[in-house]
């Protein structure tokens, strides 16, 4: 299966880092938006994206509230929604996971666990 | 026979009337201390005023220094990773140069074996077998490819580290909100005690986005326990989940 990401994230670090830990594991395809509603702009005019990789905390429409946009609209309601986030209190992932994200990584990550939870998520699909 | 019911209620407020001057008497001590009290406490008033003016302005210097140590690291740790690109760039063409260096090895060796069989000879044969020796391309391949393997380690362990840049940026986002709500604070109180203008203070207003989101409790932890507590608790909540979806089904 052919994958193009879409790599959700105010912080520039953070973008570069997500781009380069998905070469480091043999993904090329990506594009990138610095908040939720350039995200959802993107994913309405380009079919291809077939996977989001989102931060939570971002100016605007923050990552929770995209993936529940995103989960509301029947398009988007099996998408796979990786998100990536310093919030690591039960009761954020607990939402997140309420909000119907396929999966969720805890920073920092290694390039081995972003992998591994993208496999996770492709073989559920 | 109401002229003295008057005279007698006339006694009587003028009675009250005393009451009330022998009261002042005693409160006029009272008062004289108390305006004692407040001209010293005024000059130690506008003292704290004057102190919380001053901090209060040099506040948004603060903020910004903030904002320019992020601005400052986000530059820093965006080198670093152009860096990181080259060096990954640089890796994966060296792992095709290698493979190629193998194809050619192979092509090498049946070439070998071809001139082996048609020279059928032992002189030859053991040049060929000295050559052999010499090559040493299979330790070569295993050295050169497990440098490859810790170098790709190590790039990865920096992509680590970096990160702590977006961690300590949402850290100083959450100092500098905090630091806007004490001017704001200040701001309110120096309103409460001297109806001066601000003005000032407010055209060096912090620059907080509206709707800026950051975490305040963001934390950086190389602990695989972190990872491993958020995937205990999406696998119990699959867990959950796919059994409510099989009471639906």
């Amino acid at each position: 299966m052919s994958l193009k990401f879409l790599i959700v994230d105010d912080s520039v670090t953070m973008r570069r880092i997500v781009v380069n830990s998905l070469r480091n594991v043999g993904y090329t395809d990506f594009v990138e938006a610095v908040e939720g509603k350039e995200a959802i702009e993107k994913l309405v005019s380009d079919d291809k994206i077939n996977f989001v990789i989102t931060d939570w905390n971002m100016p605007g429409i923050s990552g929770l509230d995209l993936v529940k946009s995103l989960r509301s609209n029947a398009k988007f309601a099996n998408l796979p929604i990786l998100m990536v986030s310093t919030r690591g209190v039960k009761d954020d992932i607990i939402e997140a996971l309420q909000a119907k994200v396929s999966n969720y990584i805890v920073k920092p990550f290694t390039p081995h666990i972003l992998k591994e939870k993208i496999e996770q998520i492709l073989a559920t699909v | 026979m109401s002229q003295p019911t008057n005279m007698a209620q006339l006694f009587e407020r003028l009675n009250d009337l005393k009451s009330v001057f022998k009261y002042g008497q005693k409160l006029i001590p009272i008062i004289q201390s108390l305006l004692d009290f407040m001209s010293e406490t005024v000059p130690l008033l506008e003292n704290i005023n004057s102190s919380i003016t001053e901090s209060t302005s040099k506040i948004p210097k603060a903020a910004n220094q903030i904002n320019n140590v992020t601005s400052a690291t986000e530059l820093a740790t965006t080198e670093i990773l152009d860096i990181i690109d080259i060096m990954l760039n640089d890796i994966i063409e060296i792992e095709k140069q290698l493979e190629n260096i193998c194809k050619i090895k192979d092509e090498k060796e049946k070439i070998i074996k071809q001139v082996k069989q048609l020279a059928k000879n032992k002189k030859v044969d053991k040049l060929l077998a000295d050559y052999e020796q010499l090559d040493d391309f299979n330790n070569r391949y295993t050295v050169i490819s497990e440098l490859i393997s810790k170098i790709k380690n190590n790039s990865n362990n920096i992509t680590l580290s970096l990160q702590v840049q977006d961690i300590t940026s949402q850290q100083l986002a959450a100092v500098n909100h905090l630091i806007n709500s004490v001017q704001e604070r200040l701001a309110s109180l120096i309103l409460n005690l001297e109806e001066t203008s601000i003005s000032d203070i407010d055209s060096n207003k912090i620059m907080v986005p509206k709707g800026s989101h950051f975490d305040p409790n963001a934390n950086y932890s190389k602990s695989d326990g972190r990872q491993d507590m958020v995937d205990s608790i999406v696998n119990n909540h699959k867990t959950s989940q796919d059994e409510i979806d099989k009471l639906f089904s």
